[in-house]
């Protein structure tokens, strides 16, 4: 965007000041347009609201980020640039080029860039941070041409890019990636001479509008898709299995079919990050069968569930398979190499994302896989991401075996349900849950991972993550809690659990164990129906909590634990 | 009001959004409490992408009203 769009969009955003994020600026350099970008990326991203930039003193980097970390800064966009960790390596300095000054200026850098990254490990203990690299030309302070790099230039970036990789592996700290500006933004277009001297702001318009735009990206990111359906022939593999047989299909260089490969690689590399793999294809499933079972696919038979083979309309099996997943179709994603399958397919399911697939065309196919990382990326993978497709397959058959079974169910799975209430700002699960989880959800608000570390700071918080497993397999972490004491009353201000875990009374024992024992007479919740929390309307239902005033006392809750399926331990005790 | 005055208006309204239409042509780095260092700078380049004009240092520090920079569009543009 232009910078007077910007502007635009600033000014026709909701001003709302009480619901503006703050977010906090770092950088040794004026602000200037790189706030206005920020400021109208943010309002794109978060639909029309808008974020509070506040920025620190020029030429003060590591002043500011002190400063971010005493005033209990939520959310920080650090922007580093050469001279902050030399002055000599901006424009407005005159300190010298020359080789007389360059080992001092490789060993102040390396004592900038060791502050900061004991800076920044302090600030993420509180906040959210976002960082981009030094994204502008290094002066011309070579002894060599221009195209040929001389020792002390790549020594400087040996310097940074080692920085980058110490901080990236922080708890909350997010790297803009140096490849990706590369590919958004030409290293010839970045820099602004006039602007920088002028005023002290060295970015070009364009450099700064992209420059915000994925640290906003990184700040906040899309909600990443759950599932992905994908067909097989002259797909997953090249060739029709149903004409050429088992061995006639392939994916490999020496069939010039090699574009399979990788995508048969990018779906290994999806399902281990625990996205959710199914096939949809109009063969024989006996047929289909064989050809996964081939010891050469590059992604394992287990990846996918389910694998649907018939000759009716695909349509009809992606319905299926979002029904077996408990998934909207907005978090689906469907790859085909027929037009003709992929538009039956959304014209059935419009908010499904479709992808063509198209063998012939390694470019594109290149893109398809580009776009399947940017569709499916998170910050951070957990490990109930690598539970998730072996509990569906479980849940399969828990629903099996409860419809079979008579009355009593429940407590012959041998249920164990574990309660910890430690505030642990390291682990990402809880919020991940919050911000995704739509049926079993309190009021359908989401949390910003800022404004989530700071509640953890307060002694009055009370959270709860509860994972659950029984014989059927471990669900890991299906359900989280936040709330604040206020007196005798635990106010919960977010309650969740996985759509996973339904049917086994997890919610049940949950507030069984808060009012025996965190010691509270009465919880009160900050509830509000949505056009999806329908199973925690019914439970309310359930259990006499009036939707009205929804509040309820250890004398109200009636049921005792020896009444509840499960072994429940909490943490600690 | 002409083609180029309604573009230099647009591009204060967006630096100024509380400055209503009818007082921006009499709008000065003096008059405007709001137009401070940031916003200057801020404006120059506004009108600068607006116009594709390569506004030069030493313009920078003259141009500090509406009407200065109206002429300077006005004798510099395409």
């Amino acid at each position: 965007m232009t910078l007077n769009e910007a502007l635009r969009l600033i000014n026709s955003s909701r001003e709302n000041r009480a619901k503006e994020a703050p977010v906090v600026l770092l950088c040794g350099f004026q602000p200037l347009h790189l706030d206005t970008f920020l400021q109208a990326h943010a309002v794109e991203r978060l639909a029309g609201e808008r974020i509070q930039v506040a920025a620190g003193l020029y030429g003060d980097l590591r002043g500011n980020i002190k400063r971010a970390v005493q005033a209990n800064a939520t959310t920080a966009a650090l922007v580093l640039e050469w001279d902050d960790l030399d002055p000599r390596l901006g424009l407005r300095s005159s300190g010298g080029w020359t080789s007389a000054v360059r080992s001092d200026i490789e060993s102040t850098c390396q004592d900038a860039l060791r502050d900061l990254l004991e800076l920044i490990g302090q600030l993420a203990t509180k906040a959210l941070v976002a960082i981009a690299g030094p994204s502008l030309p290094l002066v011309p302070l070579g002894h060599t041409a221009g195209l040929q790099a001389t020792a002390f230039e790549l020594g400087l970036q040996q310097q940074v890019a080692a920085f980058l990789q110490e901080v990236s592996a922080i708890s909350g700290v997010r790297v803009l990636d140096p490849l990706w500006l590369a590919r958004a933004s030409p290293m010839a277009s970045r820099l602004d001479t006039k602007m920088w001297l002028l005023a002290g702001f060295p970015y070009s318009a364009k450099h700064a509008d992209i420059l915000a735009g994925g640290i906003i990206d990184l700040l906040y990111p899309a909600s990443p898709k759950k599932g992905l359906i994908v067909d097989l022939d002259d797909t997953l593999w090249s060739g029709i299995i149903g004409e050429v047989g088992v061995e006639g299909v392939s994916w490999g260089l020496e069939q010039h079919t090699q574009v399979h490969a990788l995508l048969q690689q990018m779906l290994s590399l999806l399902a281990e990050n625990g996205v959710l793999l199914a096939i949809a294809s109009k063969n024989e499933l006996a047929t289909v069968e064989r050809g996964l079972a081939r010891p050469d696919v590059l992604v394992s038979r287990e990846a996918f569930f389910p694998v649907l083979a018939s000759w009716g309309p695909k349509s009809a099996a992606v319905e299926q398979i979002i029904r077996t997943w408990n998934v909207n179709a907005d978090s689906v994603v469907f790859v085909d190499d027929n037009p003709m399958e992929l538009s039956e397919v959304q014209t059935a399911h419009p908010a499904i994302t479709t992808l063509q697939f198209l063998p012939k065309d390694p470019a594109a196919v290149w893109d398809v896989l580009s776009r399947l990382r940017n569709l499916f990326g998170k910050p951070t993978v957990l490990a109930e991401d690598r539970l998730r497709t072996a509990s569906l397959r479980s849940g399969a058959e828990y629903q099996r075996a409860s419809a079979v079974a008579s009355g009593g169910f429940l407590p012959t799975l041998g249920g164990r349900v574990v309660i910890d209430y430690h505030k642990d700002p390291q682990d990402k699960r809880p919020l991940e849950l919050i911000n995704k989880t739509n049926q079993f959800n309190l009021n359908g608000i989401r949390v910003a991972e800022g404004d989530w570390l700071a509640r953890l700071q307060s002694d009055d918080t009370v959270t709860a993550t509860i994972s659950y497993e029984d014989k059927f397999g471990a669900l890991g972490k299906i359900a989280a809690l936040f709330g604040v004491r206020q007196g005798q009353e635990i106010r919960i201000t977010s309650w969740v659990m996985s759509c996973r875990a339904f049917s086994r009374k997890i919610e049940h024992h949950t507030l069984e164990s808060l009012l025996r024992t965190r010691g509270a007479a009465r919880l009160r919740f900050d509830y509000c129906a949505t056009e999806r929390n329908q199973p925690l309307q019914q439970f309310f239902a359930e259990i006499g909590i009036d939707a009205s005033s929804p509040s309820i006392s250890r004398e109200e809750f009636s049921i005792a634990p020896q009444d509840l399926p499960h072994q429940v331990s909490e943490t600690p005790q | 009001m002409n083609d180029i005055q309604t573009r230099v208006s647009q591009c204060f309204a967006n630096v100024f959004p509380g400055v209503a239409p009818a007082d921006l042509p009499s709008a000065s780095a003096e008059s405007l409490a709001r137009w401070d260092s940031v916003a200057h700078v801020t404006l120059l380049a506004a009108i600068g992408e607006e116009f594709s004009l390569d506004i030069s240092p030493d313009d920078f520090d003259e141009l500090t009203s509406y009407k200065l920079i109206l002429d300077y569009v006005e004798n510099h543009a395409n």
